[in-house]
């Protein structure tokens, strides 16, 4: 990357090329040796660490797989385990059942640019409202003397408050399909928005009523943004463990939680083995969503 | 499509969904204004009053009711997500440049700088306190906690800059260069004012995510609690209205943070529109 030199046009256009990775790698440099560090060693280490000795207040780098054992041997463990799939899957769902209608109202409803884009600018300002807020938003919602159920008995569906909203496994499920939902709808009405008018038109020229068409066309060409969506609600659901901690009272354990109490304790080898099988049932996940959709050829 | 009957269907859906969205905040916003130092975080409202904002600022009498740890927790987030804006921006920057020629090991670089958003917080903040802890070196925000605000940031920078400069034309660089012009007075004065909104875009990015950023936090951080580990404090204990009024405030801020981006953006749009008329003429 430097001055033209007219005189030899063919050397200089290679030495120019040399030049240009050189200096692609000196600019790329920093940023992977910051990954390598930060990122790569940190899980490598967690890992390491899973297969320490555990004793009550400290740990030896003298290598075991008791923790292992232990975890796979252990109920509060395997709970642990496998309320956080349940979980998951719950909200998963709830993300998709909540936002899918929303995604195709405004990605292949709305044909009016700005409206299009209001419509999603107010689907993201929550955002700017602090993650731990926007949890606690639900305690008032939720609680026995909470909004939802004064309005339910102010307008005489109910008559004695409902407690199982608050401090219960719906309250978490209800808390995260509302936080993360909105990662469902955009990748969804964005693949949506690319769907040609003119398909959809000719398909009901030739007499299909709207069932056909959402299931022939639509559904096939949203799935890649169910996909990206269902892998962000997967990255983020799968790795929580505040909502739980604030809407569930504790009733609620998710691998994120034991992770967050071993720690506490400083039980670090406990919390590594826990972190590691988190690490593993998050790749498996995003490895199977991704298999069901070639991303590289949708996008 | 029977679009008589699906529109209208979907687009009162749409409305159920905004009220889904914004009811538990609209429902906290009202509740911050509940009299103190009473009155619960919970409905009816006995009377309304500005109570809790002056608790959160320390203005009322003493009770028993503990204040929010704001004032230096909220400084320590404010220059944390500074100082994350600013590395990860320029690391944002300078690995999509690097990007734009065809590197060894470019595949592998790439899935290296995404897995940073991909991964959960807990995890990278329990790999980071071992490795502290085994090479003996104390965390602080500052300090462990800053990296991994890099990690999480830095691939949102990149990913905005790569399609930045996915859309960018390189004939107005290559235009600078055969005209003598080095390549760092190329970048200062070519390149850079065509692709600062994307910058731009990139550090509000950075901000906000490292300003409300908290499982990353979580372990990384030592004793001097951020803002998010303050607020998350408070989910132990029982929770008061001034959490509410101090979640309207800062949505407040956040908003005000919007509206600086929006008039910088504004501005570099309107500047590079007046250059590309004097270009003209």
């Amino acid at each position: 990357m430097t001055i033209a030199d007219t005189a030899e046009e063919t050397g200089t256009s290679t030495a120019r090329a040399r030049r240009a990775r050189r200096t692609a790698l000196w600019l790329i440099t920093p940023g992977v040796l910051w990954m390598t560090l930060f990122l790569v060693l940190p899980i490598l280490m967690m890992v390491y660490v899973s297969f320490w000795t555990q004793t009550t207040f400290a740990i030896n780098p003298v290598l075991t797989t008791k923790s292992w054992v232990t975890f796979f041997t252990s109920e509060t463990y395997l709970d642990a385990l496998w309320t956080t799939v349940r979980i998951w899957l719950l909200v998963l769902a709830a993300t998709i059942v909540v936002g899918y209608p929303t995604a195709l109202f405004v990605g292949l409803f709305v044909r009016n640019k700005t409206l299009q884009t209001v419509l999603l600018v107010l689907c993201v300002i929550p955002f700017w409202t602090s993650f731990l807020i926007r949890v606690l938003a639900w305690r008032p919602m939720l609680g026995k003397e909470g909004a939802i159920n004064m309005i339910l008995e102010g307008l005489g569906i109910i008559h004695a408050p409902i407690e199982a909203l608050l401090f219960s496994e719906l309250s978490v499920v209800i808390g995260m399909t509302q936080i993360y939902c909105v990662f469902m709808v955009g990748p969804i009405a964005f693949m949506l928005g690319r769907i040609d008018p003119n398909v959809i038109e000719a398909a009901r020229d030739l007499g299909a009523g709207f069932g056909r068409i959402f299931r022939t066309i639509i559904l096939p060409m949203s799935m890649p943004g169910v996909v990206v969506g269902a892998i962000f609600v997967s990255v983020m659901v799968l790795g929580e463990f505040a909502t739980s901690a604030a809407l569930s009272g504790r009733k609620v354990n998710l691998l994120g939680n034991i992770i967050v109490t071993q720690v506490g304790s400083l039980k670090w080898a406990f919390a590594a083995v826990v972190g590691v099988v988190l690490t593993i049932v998050m790749g498996a996940v995003v490895a199977a969503l991704l298999r069901v959709v070639d991303l590289r050829k949708e996008l | 499509m029977q679009s008589r009957v699906v529109k209208p269907l979907l687009a009162v859906y749409t409305g159920l969904f905004l009220l889904f969205l914004y009811g538990p905040l609209v429902v906290l916003a009202i509740l911050s204004f509940q009299t103190g130092p009473e009155g619960g975080p919970q409905f009816p409202i006995i009377e309304w009053s500005t109570y809790w904002y002056q608790h959160l600022f320390g203005l009322t009498p003493p009770s028993r009711i503990a204040p929010l740890p704001i004032e230096e927790s909220l400084v320590r987030s404010l220059v944390l997500a500074f100082a994350t804006m600013i590395v990860s921006t320029v690391l944002g920057v300078t690995s999509a440049q690097a990007f734009r020629t065809r590197f060894k090991g470019s595949g592998i670089v790439f899935y290296m700088i995404v897995l940073g958003m991909m991964v959960p917080g807990v995890l990278v903040g329990l790999g980071m306190a071992l490795v502290a802890n085994t090479l003996g070196i104390a965390r602080h925000w500052w300090s462990t906690a800053f990296v991994l605000h890099v990690v999480y940031t830095f691939p949102f920078a990149f990913l905005v800059m790569l399609a930045i400069f996915n859309r960018f034309d390189p004939s107005v660089e290559e235009a600078s260069w055969s005209l003598g012009v080095s390549p760092a007075r190329t970048f200062r004065k070519v390149t850079f004012p065509l692709i600062f909104p994307g910058v731009l875009s990139a550090m509000l990015f950075a901000f906000t995510l490292s300003y409300d950023e908290f499982s990353r936090t979580l372990f990384a951080s030592g004793r001097e609690l951020t803002l998010p580990l303050a607020i998350y404090g408070t989910f132990s204990v029982e929770i008061h209205p001034n959490v509410f009024a101090f979640g309207v405030l800062t949505t407040l801020f956040s908003f005000a943070l919007l509206g600086v981006y929006a008039v910088l953006m504004s501005l570099s749009v309107r500047r590079a529109k007046r250059l590309a008329i004097q270009e003209d003429a």
